[in-house]
């Protein structure tokens, strides 16, 4: 084979793409031709400065590149630490602070039904014993012409309770009967009005 | 590790760490290309980061039918040719080092010695990066492309081929004729 239709193949072998029976080829050749042995070894030595030709990377290439980015919402702005923790922490904290919420308002909800006890009225604490024992005291609810006032049932009940002792629940519900009768009927015509219940004997009027 | 197509997938979902991750593995071979093909750092430069960009933008759009790399030095290798269109008038130049002008006008450097060397043993300097660099430019763009994809980056025939979009026996063809050229330009550099 001439030594020219050798130098395509030399240029193959060269980058790993000439077959076994091609390399054999080219191997037989050159060891008895100085001139292709020499242009083999200089394919060999142009491959070797090009692969050796580099750029420089800059060091700052890769911020401007991921700024550049960043601003054109190529890519996904990292987080700082601060807003990283916040975010992590949020939920915690956030579970933390009901539960202090919760601690703070619980006390605060049994003194709120002490003093509900304590702000109603002598009546609805002390029970129809103690309307017995205070001839001026006006009935719970309404006036003597009132349907209430002769409600049999009520009369009923508090002479069979004149002389017992009344639990906490009994003053309760003593205490919130007028919430349980017809509010119409407490407007009836010449009813006393229920604010004056609170009102000393002396001030009440007809 | 992930493959590359993988940290494009992982991309496309909004992970900035896989963009990070394909920078990181190939960043160093898109400026080396880059500079290859253009001769010059601050273009180099540009084109690489232009590639980059590119990728990102075209990302969500793309189809895996190659391999991430083939389809990156596709970018790259259009990316500087536009670079290069745009120095048209100044292709032809050769640079010259100051001072060291032959009486030809053609380009000297100062050899270590009288006798020729041989690249694979001298010490690579940056006299010697610029001769390559000068004899690179002189080669026609398809020529060029070829035998940088394939000597400087690694890439096989085949993988050159689909990145410049013609046959394997073109390709060994032009990194052939690649060769004869780069050794007429620098044949006194060479033993």
């Amino acid at each position: 084979m001439e030594c020219r239709e050798l130098r395509e193949i030399i240029s193959l072998s060269l980058d790993g793409e000439a077959s076994p029976e091609e390399a054999g080829l080219i191997l037989n050749h050159i060891e008895g031709c100085a001139g292709c042995r020499a242009f083999e070894r200089k394919m060999r030595a142009i491959g070797t400065g090009v692969a050796k030709t580099e750029g420089a990377v800059p060091p700052d290439f890769r911020e401007k590149l991921f700024a550049l980015m960043e601003a054109e919402d190529l890519l996904p702005r990292r987080r700082s630490l601060f807003a990283f923790s916040i975010r992590w922490a949020a939920v915690p904290l956030a579970a933390a602070a009901a539960l202090v919420l919760f601690l703070v308002s619980s006390p605060e909800k049994s003194k709120d039904a002490v003093s509900t006890q304590e702000r109603l009225p002598a009546v609805a604490r002390t029970g129809p014993a103690a309307e017995t024992m205070q001839p001026s005291s006006p009935p719970l609810s309404g006036s003597p012409g009132s349907p209430l006032a002769d409600d049999p049932r009520r009369e009923t009940a508090s002479a069979a309770r004149a002389g017992a002792e009344l639990t906490p629940e009994e003053r309760d519900i003593i205490a919130h009967l007028d919430i349980l009768e017809d509010p119409s009927a407490l407007d009836a015509p010449g009813d006393i009005d229920e604010m004056d219940i609170f009102e000393p004997p002396h001030r009440r009027q007809g | 590790m992930r493959t590359d197509e993988e940290l494009i997938e992982l991309y496309r979902k909004g992970s900035r760490d896989a963009f990070e991750e394909l920078f990181a593995r190939y960043h160093r071979k898109v400026i080396h290309f880059a500079y290859r093909m253009t001769g010059d750092q601050a273009r180099a430069e540009e084109a690489a980061q232009e590639t980059f960009l590119r990728i990102a933008r075209a990302a969500f759009t793309w189809e895996p039918k190659a391999r991430f790399t083939t389809w990156m030095y596709t970018v790259a290798r259009r990316t500087t040719l536009n670079f290069l269109r745009d120095d048209k008038d100044d292709r032809d130049k050769v640079p010259i080092l100051p001072g060291e002008e032959t009486d030809d006008g053609s380009p000297a450097i100062q050899l270590p010695g009288p006798a020729a060397l041989n690249p694979e043993e001298m010490a690579w300097g940056a006299e010697i990066q610029e001769r390559f660099v000068a004899a690179l430019q002189k080669l026609p763009e398809g020529y060029r492309s070829a035998f940088v994809l394939n000597r400087g980056d690694g890439l096989s025939y085949e993988e050159v081929a689909a990145v410049l979009g013609i046959t394997v026996q073109a390709v060994k063809s032009r990194i052939f004729r690649a060769r004869e050229m780069l050794l007429e330009s620098l044949s006194e550099l060479l033993q």
